[in-house]
């Protein structure tokens, strides 16, 4: 997905705000940088969607695009040496926000890092990032379907899947299990996804700190369409 | 031993129809698909209880013949849908990971 789509995507999907979560690298996060600095009103957070050595689903999420880069290149050595196949998988390009290739990456970056979930955590809150496992009742990739229950830990949120928050005609704020606060989101890998789930919370602008306290006050509410 | 006798040894079902009716002389299983990326040989049958399509993936970037799932688990449609376009084999059965791997082990060892 471009960045200049995605943005207009959300944009017409009535967003003022995205997160953006590749698997494993965050070497998009410039561009998408550029491209929301061309808007006003348009705020973005920056980050991964880690996969942990147990294969659970986090997202690690930063204020500025510099954070979610440097976290990327300190977590891509624990990446499995495993390259990508670009014939099946797909490629796995960098651009600028001009849509150009900068670069690929050589590493199958749906494979998992060697780090716990613990390790993660900890390394992403010493780093001024928010940590929401994903999707947890996924039936792959989730906390729920990797470990059969959601394990003690200072996760800022849980994220629900926008498919379970739909079909349960959810509508409200949501503590899930242990009292962790909720969020959702698209999880979009196409630019037609993008809206599909997403959160509502107040604030001046979007910031992880700004996020974090409005979760810890029950002001997200999550949505699905 | 051929994927369709190997079936029947094991008291498996078909989910898919055998295809090209292969060998199969190694067997990996693992649940972890980043492991069975990492150390499965190609062309081994896989064990597990992975029921879902990203499974296919890891499958058919090692060549693999097919998969048994087990447990009973149920296999999502894209799932299956995948399995057909990658022409793998998908078995399932009510066996466990261990008493599934224990007869292929049988099998193969002409037991």
């Amino acid at each position: 997905m471009a960045p200049s789509a995605i943005v207009e995507r959300a944009r017409a999907a009535g967003l003022n705000a995205i997160a953006i979560t590749d698997h494993n690298s965050a070497l998009n996060s410039t561009a998408l940088h550029d491209v929301c600095s061309r808007y006003d009103n348009f705020f973005c957070l920056y980050g991964m969607e880690m996969t942990s050595v147990e294969e659970v689903h986090l997202l690690a999420l930063f204020d500025d695009h510099k954070s979610a880069l440097d976290f990327g290149e300190f977590l891509y050595p624990m990446l499995a040496d495993i390259p990508n196949n670009p014939d099946r998988f797909g490629d796995q390009v960098y651009v600028n926000a001009d849509n150009e290739i900068c670069g690929e990456c050589d590493k199958y970056l749906v494979g998992a890092l060697s780090c716990s979930m613990d390790e993660l955590l900890v390394e992403t809150h010493a780093r001024g990032g928010i940590f929401i496992p994903a999707h947890i009742e996924r039936p792959s990739f989730s906390i729920m379907s990797q470990l059969g229950f959601v394990p003690q830990g200072d996760y800022d949120a849980l994220e629900q899947h926008y498919h379970y928050i739909k079909n349960n005609n959810y509508d409200g704020i949501s503590l899930n299990a242990g009292g962790h606060p909720c969020t959702t989101a698209s999880d979009a890998h196409y630019l037609d996804d993008i809206g599909r789930g997403f959160i509502e919370f107040e604030a001046d602008r979007l910031t992880v700190a700004g996020l974090c306290d409005s979760l810890r006050r029950g002001g997200v509410v999550c949505r699905a369409v | 031993m051929k994927v369709s006798e190997l079936c029947e040894r094991l008291g498996a079902s078909a989910v898919t129809g055998p295809f090209d009716d292969r060998d199969v002389t190694k067997v990996y299983t693992s649940d972890l698909l980043s492991d069975v990326m990492g150390f499965a040989e190609e062309e081994s049958l896989l064990i597990t209880i992975q029921a879902h399509k990203n499974t296919i993936a890891v499958a058919s970037q090692l060549d693999m013949p097919a998969i048994v799932i087990c447990n009973g688990r149920k296999v999502p449609d894209d799932m299956r849908e995948s399995a057909v376009q990658e022409k793998i084999t998908l078995l399932t059965t009510k066996d466990s990971q261990y008493t599934a791997s224990t007869k292929v082990y049988l099998a193969l060892s002409g037991a």
